[in-house]
């Protein structure tokens, strides 16, 4: 019986083209509205490490000016200084930790067909690798004693290898970074992040870290962050006096297994920092965070409201849309009702009538279905275009595609829920001419 | 008008009404506040830095290994600048408005003062700086050859001159006497003298509350091996200028990295991508729903009118003529658009009333309604003139057809 | 009053011709109760159109109180139609989503009457036909019969000097018929023209005189069925008459 619906409204559909085609595009753009900015809404704030987002905390301390919170709002400083990085470092009072920053260094490749450019480095500890796990294509991550030996050691991306050793296994060759060489322990697989969520302070859709380098390697270049860095009050002449000044330009990141530990860490936070109170740093009040992965994002806006504001708009374009259908498709089964009262008259009960009228619905939703997700191809190729820094987040996966194919068949439904209880009112006959 | 019979008759397929009236409403909801944004970004796209804008690019220059010396390439780099035909002006500075990344700094009138008097950011440039901006001195003069100090990353910046943009200077010294006033730029002494006062400059941050605090410092300041150049060529010469400087630069000095060279055009067109973007995709939103809200009207005006052929042709029989059938079926759609405008007017400001407590946007000012009023009726007698030009060709005779 | 002469209706494709109406030939006299009648397809509706002027015809010559309608326009159609004409159909044609008063008013409307001037003459009509207690209802609460009177109310509210009227019974039963006919004799007494077209011989025979079509062409008058002559010359119908 459903074959038979089925057919009833394909060829029913197609002996009203142009009102059928209305209905189709109609559905097929609020669809595609809907959907791409849902996509991008939806990559943007997914959670990129969801077995351990809950375990992984961002450390906030407020070293800010006792005049003037860092934010109007009184939120605590996004990064950490680099006596608080080191000191938290060595505590090593977390599962696991890493402090980090990011630093462009200039490349010196070997080989002389190839100019010398610029790479971003992460600068970091040996726990970043277990606490962010990116898979290893070749070696491994360094060691804690490198960590403490300032080893002149490396990781590679898998593009800045594929760039420099053909993706050849590189581990034991050495890369010269502004005159030193370092040698290569690992190289990593292929690391795709939707945002690069470990440091939102630069740019959370920035281009990736291109190479890892040990933080007390890169310390000893006395090398500035390339990232952000934010004082307020003078950081005093020279080098040292800056690693000793209240400016923050660090991430800092631990790895707490149980709420247990979590607890414990925060009142060790608490207890650091009122030490440092003794020394006559922190004037301002206790205002230590430890927000976890999911928490961060929000915190930081990964989302961004404009993205917000285009999703809710893009919904109540497809509301019009609905309206729209719905209109239509009351016109259309209004004027089938001499055909509805002929099939009552000739035995279909209501029931057989519903089901007809909502299976041509769903025929129209699964056409627009199928057209709204080409649209929605067209409008991702659209949403990279205008925002570059969106690649990662404007591509379609198979739970999305599935999800616009049903949007659209359950648009459509429900668009047709009111005239096909219409249509179902026609009294068999009444609409017959003797 | 006839207005009474066609809205007894409308209110006898109420459902059809509400619906079109509904898409309207809703039409007229979403277009005055998604244009109303759009006005917004636009108006933040269109705001001018302050600078020469289309003869200028900047780029930058890394150098690598041991025994680079970043102030002696930097002055040598200056000098081969200057010399390329083509170039009006060149200079070193450690940002430019509208590139995102700078430094930002407060300035006081007191020393340690608690607030600072003012936020503003610093570009650290030479004597040729104002010249290569392309900004305009309103007051004082610009920075002597003997002023500019070589300075070191990560030293206090106490320089004895600067020159401040109008917009700090009259925040800092609201009687307009800002020239030859002194000012700290650290928390001590040495104190700076403001020698000169430029008419425009934006900070690097283009969502800066304080855009125009901007303040020129006459530093010679490579950070480490990094330095960037902002270079003005002669008005129409700069795509010409550029490959120059860039084939220059690399022949000038083997053991370093020229980065991407950026016009300023094009950092203003980066820097304002997610404003341009938000406008494209809501001109997008809206124009999808203008058609899809005239196509609505198309589609049930076509209905109507295929559901009353006979009437048509009765009321053609009793004596209407073509332009009575066209001007009903005007009138219909004009009422019927009228209520969903009111309703989508109220909607209008709903909205606009929460997207303010929601994301702290603007109130909707009142003439986007009427505006909007206005397209919307004009929409609708556009998209049924067509169904309406059919009606008033149904031949009378139709109604002597029995089914 | 209806002066057709020679009056030709072809109906052209680029591949056939087809002659609705061929040389038809008719006079209708002042204050004349005819019955057009016929089989169907013999023209008899194209011929109502034509009098009406719903449909234009391709030849003769169509005089309709004395005005020869040939080179008119669609609007002076219109006005004409709405001033001399009214139309009663066989589907009655009210016009579902108005009441009975606003249906009474269409012709009216177009007229450019002033309100109190329409309000006026609705009344009348329907009280005329007996329904004028039923101003404020609507067409689907009325018997067949009730709307065909109601139709008649519409065609008399602009005291036309013509009714044409399509059969005028033929969706109703013998019943209601009957009132409808006696409602447009009664009309017809006092003064208005009548052309009616039917395929009833028995409300023919209620006419003053008959028409008969066949294939286009006037074949018989008054009872039927006499001479079986094709009358070619308009003057004769008047002149039998």
């Amino acid at each position: 019986m459903f074959a038979y619906y089925l057919q009833l409204g394909l060829r029913s559909l197609r002996r009203n083209p142009i009102l059928t085609a209305l209905m189709v595009v109609g559905i097929a753009l609020g669809i595609a509205a809907s959907m791409t900015t849902l996509t991008v809404l939806h990559l943007m704030g997914s959670n990129p490490i969801p077995w351990k987002s809950d375990k992984l905390h961002y450390v906030q301390l407020d070293n800010w000016s006792g005049d003037q919170p860092y934010y109007d709002d009184g939120r605590p400083p996004d990064q950490v200084t680099y006596q608080d990085a080191v000191a938290l470092m060595k505590a090593a009072k977390a599962d696991k930790q890493a402090a980090m920053f990011k630093l462009s260094m200039p490349v010196q490749p070997e080989n002389k067909d190839l100019k010398p450019f610029q790479a971003l480095a992460r600068v970091t500890y040996a726990d970043f690798f277990a606490m962010f796990e990116p898979r290893f294509k070749y070696g491994a991550a360094w060691n804690h004693d490198q960590d403490e030996g300032h080893a002149r050691v490396i990781v590679l991306g898998d593009e800045m290898n594929e760039k420099l050793f053909g993706g050849q296994d590189s581990t034991g060759k050495s890369v010269r970074l502004n005159g030193i060489d370092y040698t290569v322990v690992g190289v990593l697989d292929k690391w795709k992040l939707r945002s690069r969520y470990y440091d939102l302070t630069n740019g959370s859709f920035a281009d990736p870290d291109e190479f890892f380098m040990p933080f007390t390697t890169a310390i000893d270049l006395k090398q500035r962050s390339t990232g952000n860095n934010s004082c307020w009050k003078s950081s005093g002449d020279g080098w040292d006096a800056y690693l000793a000044s209240d400016c923050v330009w660090m991430q800092m990141w631990v790895q707490l297994d149980s709420p247990a530990r979590l607890a414990e860490y925060k009142s060790f936070l608490d207890n650091y920092v009122n030490e440092q109170k003794k020394l006559g740093r922190f004037p301002r009040p206790l205002n230590n965070r430890l927000l976890n992965v999911t928490e961060w994002m929000k915190d930081q806006k990964v989302v961004s409201r404009d993205m917000e504001v285009q999703t809710g708009l893009a919904f109540a374009f497809l509301a019009v849309c609905l309206v729209n259908t719905i209109g239509l498709l009351l016109a259309k089964f209004t004027r089938k009702s001499g055909e509805i009262g002929l099939r009552r008259a000739l035995g279909a009960s209501r029931r057989d009538v519903f089901t007809q009228f909502l299976v041509e619905s769903g025929v129209v939703g699964l056409t627009g279905g199928v057209l709204g997700l080409m649209l929605t191809g067209l409008g991702l190729l659209a949403v990279r275009a205008l925002y570059t820094e969106y690649k990662t987040v404007a591509s379609l996966d198979w739970s999305m595609v599935a999800t616009t194919i049903l949007l659209a068949i359950a648009s459509a439904l429900l668009a047709g829920l009111y005239p096909t209880w219409r249509a179902c009112r026609v009294q068999p006959a009444a609409q017959l001419k003797v | 008008m006839e207005i009474r019979p066609i809205l007894s008759a409308l209110m006898r397929s109420k459902v059809s009404m509400i619906l079109i009236g509904l898409q309207v409403a809703l039409t007229l909801a979403i277009v005055c506040n998604a244009l109303f944004i759009i006005g917004q970004r636009l108006e933040l796209m269109n705001r001018p830095s302050g600078m020469n804008e289309a003869d200028t690019f900047m780029f930058g220059s890394s150098g690598f290994g041991q025994g680079y010396d970043g102030r002696a390439v930097m002055k040598s780099d200056l000098a081969v600048l200057r010399q390329i035909p083509g170039v009006a002006d060149a200079t070193p500075s450690n940002s430019v408005p509208m590139s995102g990344g700078g430094w930002g700094s407060g300035i006081s009138l007191q020393p340690k003062q608690k607030t600072s008097s003012a936020d503003t950011t610093f570009y650290m440039v030479d004597d040729h700086g104002l010249n290569s901006f392309g900004v305009k001195l309103i007051a004082g003069r610009n920075f002597t050859p003997a002023e500019i100090e070589d300075h070191d990353q990560g030293a206090r910046v106490q320089p004895p001159v600067i020159i401040v943009t109008k917009a700090l200077a009259d925040k800092l010294f609201p009687n307009g006497d800002a020239l030859g006033k002194q000012v700290y730029l650290d928390e001590d002494e040495p104190r700076s003298t403001i020698v000169g006062i430029v008419e425009k400059t934006q900070e690097p941050w283009i969502d800066s509350k304080d855009i125009e605090h901007a303040t020129f410092i006459p530093y010679f300041l490579p950070y480490g091996n990094y330095t960037r150049y902002l270079v003005r060529a002669e008005p129409g010469r700069r795509d010409e200028v550029m490959k120059a400087v860039e084939q220059k630069m690399a022949e000038a000095n083997p053991s370093r990295i020229i980065g991407k060279l950026r016009s300023l055009q094009q950092v203003r067109h980066e820097a304002y991508a997610n404003d341009r973007a938000m406008a494209i995709i809501l001109g997008a939103v809206i124009a999808a729903l203008l058609a899809v809200t005239a196509l609505g009207i198309v589609g049930m005006a076509s209905f109507w009118v295929a559901q009353r052929t006979r009437q048509i042709g009765t009321r053609r029989a009793l004596g209407a003529t073509k332009f009575d059938i066209l001007r009903y079926f005007q009138t219909e759609n004009f009422i019927i658009t009228t209520m969903g405008l009111i309703a989508g007017g109220i909607l209008a400001y709903g909205l606009s009333l929460w997207l303010m407590q929601q994301y702290q946007s603007p109130r909707l000012p009142w003439y986007y309604v009427p505006v909007g009023f206005l397209c919307l009726w004009a929409l609708g007698q556009l998209a049924v003139l067509g169904p309406a030009l059919r009606a008033s060709r149904v031949p009378p005779a139709v109604a002597t057809r029995n089914v | 009053m209806l002066k057709m002469t020679h009056l030709q209706k072809v109906y052209r494709t680029h591949l056939i011709e087809t002659y609705a109406l061929r040389d038809f030939s008719i006079n209708v006299r002042e204050g004349e109760f005819v019955a057009v009648t016929g089989p169907s397809g013999s023209g008899k509706t194209t011929f109502l159109n034509i009098a009406g002027l719903l449909e234009e015809f391709t030849g003769g010559e169509y005089l309709l109180d004395g005005v020869d309608v040939a080179g008119l326009g669609d609007d002076a159609r219109s006005r004409l139609r709405n001033e001399k004409i009214g139309f009663i159909f066989q589907s009655f044609n009210l016009i579902p989503d108005l009441n009975l008063f606003d249906n009474v008013d269409v012709p009216l409307r177009y007229r450019g009457f002033g309100a109190a001037d329409r309000k006026k003459r609705i009344e009348e009509s329907l009280s005329r036909v007996g329904l004028a207690s039923r101003m404020k209802h609507y067409p689907a609460e009325l018997s067949g019969g009730q709307q065909q009177r109601v139709a008649i109310a519409r065609a008399l509210a602009g005291s036309p000097r013509l009714l044409l009227a399509d059969e005028p019974t033929g969706n109703l039963d013998s019943l209601m018929a009957r009132g409808v006919m006696e409602l447009l004799e009664e009309i017809n007494r006092q003064g208005t023209t009548i052309v009616m077209v039917t395929h009833d011989p028995e409300l023919a025979a209620r006419a003053h005189r008959n028409v008969h079509v066949i294939d286009g062409q006037v074949t018989d008058f008054d009872d039927e069925p006499k001479l079986r002559r094709p009358v070619r010359d308009g003057d004769t119908a008047a002149a039998i008459a």
